[in-house]
């Protein structure tokens, strides 16, 4: 393993989160380190997507802040987040289904991308040395997704896997330190979600990159990740190394949800 | 020649980005571009200059202002006509007020002024989607139609109402036969859609379809909604003015603010819709269709009742007209909703594979 | 002051046929999320057909009074609508479910195109009349309350109290009958009223049919006072701005915002007008729903939408 943990690079506290009434997040709080994979579990209805859209600032917690390597953010919002180095793919696809995969890993390199209105229009000059480079960029990530065959192919006809993929290589282009993925190996069958895992691993370990992601089938989580959350109705319920939170008491009712 | 692209690799980023990356395409293209500015102006009468050339020119552009705006950036629009007015009657100002303004320059600025105008009716945008802004742009149509009408300072206080350029003048050239027109026309068309298509496959192109499908997910990856928005009203606003000025200076003469009302507007919508939505070339085929489709009910169906024996009035025609656009756009909108591009290409790919099926 | 309240009840009279065209729209968004720019369409092919019908049946039949021609003629423009509405549903809804909002609004713009060509071509393009026997002529009222006392036109409140009395008719559908309870499943969500059994195609039927009753009534009464013409099908542009006020998915709202819009109308033409040139009135109204959709994106009644990814 070529990485090293460091010290903490997102911290959330106390956060809370309702809508109109309903509770979905109540006064939670937990760190991510710097290079680790770090999962957030818990059974369905628990707040797990939540807690992300609360990370990205997709939703607006009621209470609590976001530190990001020691930077406050009272309310976060989409664009700061994105410009802060925090990528995310989504639990029901959210890709720009009238582009090809390769237009759609390029929109995640606009951050990047300088050219204005103007140079664009001529495209002759700046706009296209840039395009160029961030083309060669791209390919990069394509080659290393090994989706080169599909380049060209409008993502509505991709089958769902390979969709998930190009979700994973669109927020990949954004060069993000810290990467949220929300459920990547929902829906997937036993040998989609082991490539994914070997995604997984091979972008924290080549690229560093930060890992939180979400899932609620536990076995899978439990053998990639380094620290462990676990969630449940809103609350937090268990913190740790996987060994530790998979023998949690508390875990363990709210998963095989004992009468009790 | 079969159309194939067999043992043409590229080696290169650049050559695989190119407009047309299939020679046999490039071919093509470029024949036809030396057959409308050389061989049209050769055999073609002033009929067909005046009633569909010119017109097909001026639509097609206006149409591709209105596709960047629906087809790439998804943000629907029911006022296109609103801002070929505005070009319109800002150019006619500026020709009047300005010694010495050249009729070009006052046409582009014309534009510009639209592009203003077509931000400040985009800001609903940022609030309100789809039919909402629909209604918004609807303001737009209203406002500038009352405007026109009502505001004397922009007909320069004609007691008729219209307004009329008499000559123009093309950087000392003046533009006078049809076939000058046209030629000025074509220029200016080649030229945009040269614009639309670098920017539509560029960073920005991107951005405005990244919120046309998933603004939430377009967001997360730092793509700002304020400026795809309201840029893309902006250029569409442009390219719409442009269009406008050029109908009002070149195709009409003297105009009134009908010219531009609310029936252009769907009349500009049903040419992307049936042409291709998100497809430059569909621009030009929904106008082609459009300018062509009247002309020929025209024609035809009086020739058809004469068939029968009954004689069709121009009132009928006009009543089958709207019958017929509406029938088309209902049909295309079900079975075709990326139009006549995509039969196009659909055509294109299966000439790639013949003789084989599959 | 009695000026001003002349003004003001004028614009509550004018709002309250807002309100019914606007209702013709909110019923169709509910039911099926279709914005349905073809409501204009339908009133002029409603108040084409009822026109030509009242004329053509006494020619036809040697009906002598009026009475029994305009209920006959009443009768078949409503079978009219509903075989109109069972054909758009046939030909056009069934393959656009699940379709965008802009998709379906661009459909409605299709047909409102072939309603209003084929409408013209079977009933003609001239300017006819309905004679439903309204009265002409204005009344005075309140006298001893102001000077001069209120001038109303009994036409304009014969024609509010049967808007008034539509629009409450079909809330109380909406609210109290099993259709109703169906039509609110709908609108909610297709797919779980589906699997629960309504049978999604005649619930859209039933509104579109139900969208042409009320452009019926609509087209008789505008018909009535400004003869049956082209520009009838602009009235659904009128009210455009109605439905925004009020929201897409409210009933209140329609006729709220229709009120609202009426009385903004006329004040603002009287008191406005007069410095900034006629004719304001039809921006005026989208001017104001712009501003307040600004602040309020959905409406006065309209339901907070919460995005979810």
């Amino acid at each position: 393993m070529g990485r090293q943990i460091g010290e903490v690079i997102l911290d959330l506290k106390n956060i809370s989160l309702s809508f109109g009434g309903v509770k979905a997040l109540s006064d939670i709080s937990f760190d991510v380190r710097e290079h680790e994979i770090r999962a957030i579990i818990g059974p369905n209805g628990a707040g797990k997507s939540s807690m992300l859209n609360v990370i990205n600032g997709v939703y607006r917690p009621q209470q609590g802040e976001i530190v990001l390597r020691g930077e406050h953010f009272a309310n976060m919002t989409p664009a700061r987040a994105a410009r802060a180095g925090i990528a995310r793919t989504f639990q029901n696809l959210a890709l720009f289904k009238g582009m090809t995969v390769l237009d759609n890993i390029m929109a995640g390199r606009n951050l990047q991308m300088r050219a204005n209105l103007f140079q664009q229009a001529i495209w002759f000059g700046p706009a296209r040395r840039e395009e160029l480079a961030h083309r060669a960029k791209v390919e990069e990530i394509i080659d290393f997704l090994e989706i080169q065959h599909i380049r060209k192919v409008p993502v509505g006809r991709l089958p769902y896997g390979l969709q998930k993929r190009v979700d994973l290589g669109r927020a990949l282009a954004m060069e993000p330190q810290i990467l949220l993925l929300d459920e990547p190996m929902a829906g997937m069958n036993v040998e989609e979600k082991q490539d994914m895992c070997r995604f997984i691993l091979d972008i924290n370990d080549q690229f560093g990159t930060t890992i939180v992601l979400i899932e609620h089938d536990m076995g899978v989580v439990m053998d990639i990740s380094d620290r462990v959350v676990v969630l449940d109705y809103g609350r937090k319920i268990g913190d740790g190394a996987p060994d530790e939170v998979r023998a949690n008491p508390d875990v363990i009712r709210a998963y095989l949800g004992t009468s009790n | 020649m079969i159309y194939r692209e067999n043992g043409q690799f590229k080696t290169s980023y650049a050559a695989d980005q190119q407009i047309f990356p299939i020679r046999q395409d490039r071919i093509a293209i470029l024949a036809l571009l030396i057959f409308a500015g050389v061989g049209v102006p050769l055999f073609a009468d002033e009929y067909l200059f005046r009633a569909i050339l010119i017109p097909f020119l001026i639509l097609s552009l206006a149409a591709l202002g209105v596709n960047l705006l629906v087809g790439y950036c998804g943000q629907i629009t029911l006022g296109a006509g609103a801002f070929m007015a505005v070009g319109a009657y800002a150019a006619y100002n500026f020709l009047i007020r300005v010694d010495g303004m050249p009729m070009l320059i006052a046409v582009l600025l014309g534009g510009v002024v639209a592009a203003l105008v077509g931000i400040v009716f985009g800001v609903p945008s940022l609030r309100v989607r789809g039919l909402y802004l629909a209604v918004a742009t609807l303001a737009a149509q209203f406002f500038w139609d009352w405007a026109f009408l009502r505001i004397r300072w922009f007909t320069n206080y004609s007691s008729s109402g219209s307004v009329s350029v008499a000559e123009l003048d093309f950087f000392g050239w003046r533009i006078e036969t049809p076939v000058e027109k046209y030629l000025l026309c074509l220029g200016l068309l080649i030229l945009f859609a040269l614009v639309a298509k670098n920017l539509t496959r560029g960073a920005i192109g991107r951005q405005w379809m990244a919120i046309r499908d998933m603004d939430v997910a377009a967001e997360v990856i730092g793509i700002r909604p304020m400026y795809a928005k309201l840029s893309a009203f902006a250029v569409s606003s442009f390219y719409l003015g442009v269009a406008g000025a050029l109908w009002g200076f070149v195709h009409l003469g003297s105009w009134e603010p009908a010219a531009f009302s609310i029936d252009r507007s769907f009349q500009l919508l049903f040419m992307v819709i049936i042409g291709g939505l998100g497809s430059i070339m569909g621009s030009f085929f929904g106008a082609a269709f459009i300018v062509v489709l009247p002309i020929f009910l025209n024609q035809f169906l009086p020739w058809l009742g004469g068939l029968v024996g009954v004689t069709i009035s121009t009132a009928a025609v006009s009543h089958a007209e709207f019958m017929i656009f509406g029938a088309l756009i209902i049909f295309f909108l079900i079975v075709e909703p990326h139009g006549l591009a995509r039969l196009w290409s659909t055509g294109k790919e299966k000439l790639r594979l013949w003789p084989f099926p599959h | 002051m009695a000026f001003f309240i002349e003004t003001l009840i004028g614009g509550l009279m004018a709002g309250m046929l807002y309100s019914l065209v606007a209702l013709g729209f909110v019923l169709i968004f509910k039911a099926s999320g279709v914005f349905n720019f073809a409501q204009g369409a339908l009133v002029l092919f409603a108040a084409l057909a009822m026109a030509r019908f009242a004329e053509w049946l006494p020619a036809w039949f040697g009906i002598e009074s009026l009475a029994l021609a305009n209920v006959l003629a009443f009768l078949i423009t409503i079978a009219i609508m509903f075989v109109a509405a069972l054909l758009i549903e046939r030909l056009v809804l069934r393959y656009l479910v699940n379709q965008e909002g802009a998709t379906l609004l661009m459909a409605t713009l299709g047909i409102a195109y072939f309603l209003e060509g084929f409408g013209q071509t079977v009933f003609g393009s001239d300017i006819y009349k309905i004679d439903v026997g309204m009265p002409k002529d204005p009344v005075l009222i309140l006298e001893n309350v102001f000077e001069g006392g209120i001038l109303i036109n009994k036409e304009d409140f014969i024609a509010a109290v049967i808007a008034a009395t539509l629009v409450t008719l079909l809330t109380l559908f909406f609210q109290k009958t099993a259709t109703g309870r169906a039509l609110r499943a709908v609108a909610d969500d297709h797919q779980a009223a589906q699997s629960i059994g309504i049978p999604l195609n005649r619930i859209w039927v039933i509104v579109w049919c139900v969208a042409g009753v009320v452009a019926l009534v609509a087209g008789i009464i505008w018909g009535s006072k400004l003869g049956v013409q082209f520009s009838l099908a602009t009235v659904a542009l009128r009210a455009l701005p109605v439905v925004i006020l009020g929201g897409l998915t409210s009933v209140p709202g329609a006729i709220i915002g229709g009120l609202i819009i009426g009385v903004g109308e006329k004040l603002s033409e009287v008191y406005l007008g007069p410095s900034i040139g006629g004719g304001i009135e039809i921006w005026f109204a989208y001017v104001l729903a712009l501003v307040f959709l600004l602040f309020r994106p959905q409406g006065l009644f309209g339901e907070k939408i919460i995005d979810r990814v």
